[in-house]
């Protein structure tokens, strides 16, 4: 059984709230259903959500978990909040793309610009890059 | 070091010329280099309790018997579980099994079979699988706004040359996908 560890950290950009949220481990059919009521809860108790998702540590999640990604971002924009991804893996990044999520939700190389992009406006970098990633890993799929 | 690990240690005497002796000792377990396709089946209980592990499972065959990059080892891996995880949802009951099967090429092909018996809530027939690929292959992916529906059509379409689906002896349903290795794909 797979096995995912989600961690929370108070955040403050320039006077904004940001709820720092860090995967580790697997998202998969096992465990997503139950860990993602947490990220639910978080949106539900701030006025504002703020939120960034570190995939640092995540090694693998399945499309259903990216479908709860699609559906965080929608409630946290009904809520006038905003949702960032940071630090996805080669393989994280490379299904974030195939999917489509990349073209909704902004995803940012490092810590440091994720949480900047909540305070004075930073541009993303022109083509996201995945921690660890080389040219070529980043590709769009040619199958 | 006592007297039986020194006899452990020490290499046994090898008489070539016998033929026996020479068959054995020659066998290893690498992989054959060879283009013979290597045919691998597991059968798991329809439980998803046992995915990590066809995963795992996934990662193994394709960097170390196909040539395939890490990325597309990566690849397949979801490939492998988005369709093992539509089998025990919709295709066997629990109790029962799902069959997958791997077939490699190396240097040239990874191709797998994933197999349901028919018996899930949610059956659906290969006429009724290949009718929603093909109405929802061609949709603008950040238009889902589902949390479903996205795994065959959007991750296994994409990363497959050849995904397609049979009715089985078994009454249930039989995925296939097939990815071929192309220049630039290779380790």
């Amino acid at each position: 059984m797979a096995q995912v560890q989600i961690t929370f950290q108070d955040v403050n950009v320039g006077g904004k709230a940001i709820k720092l949220i860090a995967f580790a481990g697997q998202l998969d059919e096992t465990n997503v259903d139950n860990e993602a009521q947490k990220i639910y809860q978080v949106i539900e108790e701030m006025a504002e959500p703020n939120l960034i998702l570190d995939f640092l540590d995540l090694e693998y999640m399945n499309s259903k978990s990216i479908g709860y990604v699609t559906d965080w971002y929608s409630k946290v924009m009904s809520k006038n909040g905003k949702i960032v991804i940071t630090r996805p893996r080669v393989n994280i990044l490379d299904i974030l793309k195939v999917v489509g999520i990349t073209q909704i939700v902004t995803v940012y190389e490092n810590l440091e610009e994720a949480k900047a992009s909540f305070g004075a406006a930073v541009a993303p970098a022109p083509e996201v890059a995945a921690v660890g990633a080389t040219p070529n890993q980043t590709e769009t799929p040619q199958a | 070091m006592d007297a039986t690990n020194t006899a452990l240690a020490t290499k046994p005497h090898v008489d070539e010329s016998h033929p026996e002796e020479h068959s054995v000792l020659n066998k290893t377990n690498a992989v054959s280099k060879e283009t013979t396709p290597v045919k691998i089946s597991i059968i798991i209980p329809t439980n998803a309790y046992f995915m990590s592990g066809i995963r795992d499972f996934t990662m193994t065959v394709v960097q170390n018997m196909t040539g395939f990059t890490e990325q597309w080892a990566y690849r397949f891996q979801s490939v492998v579980d988005e369709l093992t995880n539509n089998a025990i949802e919709f295709g066997s009951a629990p109790g029962k099994d799902i069959k997958v099967t791997f077939v490699s090429i190396q240097g040239k092909s990874i191709e797998v079979y994933v197999e349901d018996t028919g018996t899930g809530p949610n059956k659906k027939t290969a006429a009724e699988m290949e009718a929603f690929i093909e109405e929802r292959k061609n949709v603008d992916p950040t238009t889902i706004t589902s949390i479903r529906g996205r795994g065959l059509t959007q991750i296994v379409s994409n990363w497959t040359d050849t995904l397609e689906f049979t009715d089985n002896q078994q009454g249930g349903l039989t995925a296939h996908v097939v990815k071929n290795l192309e220049a630039g794909e290779q380790l």
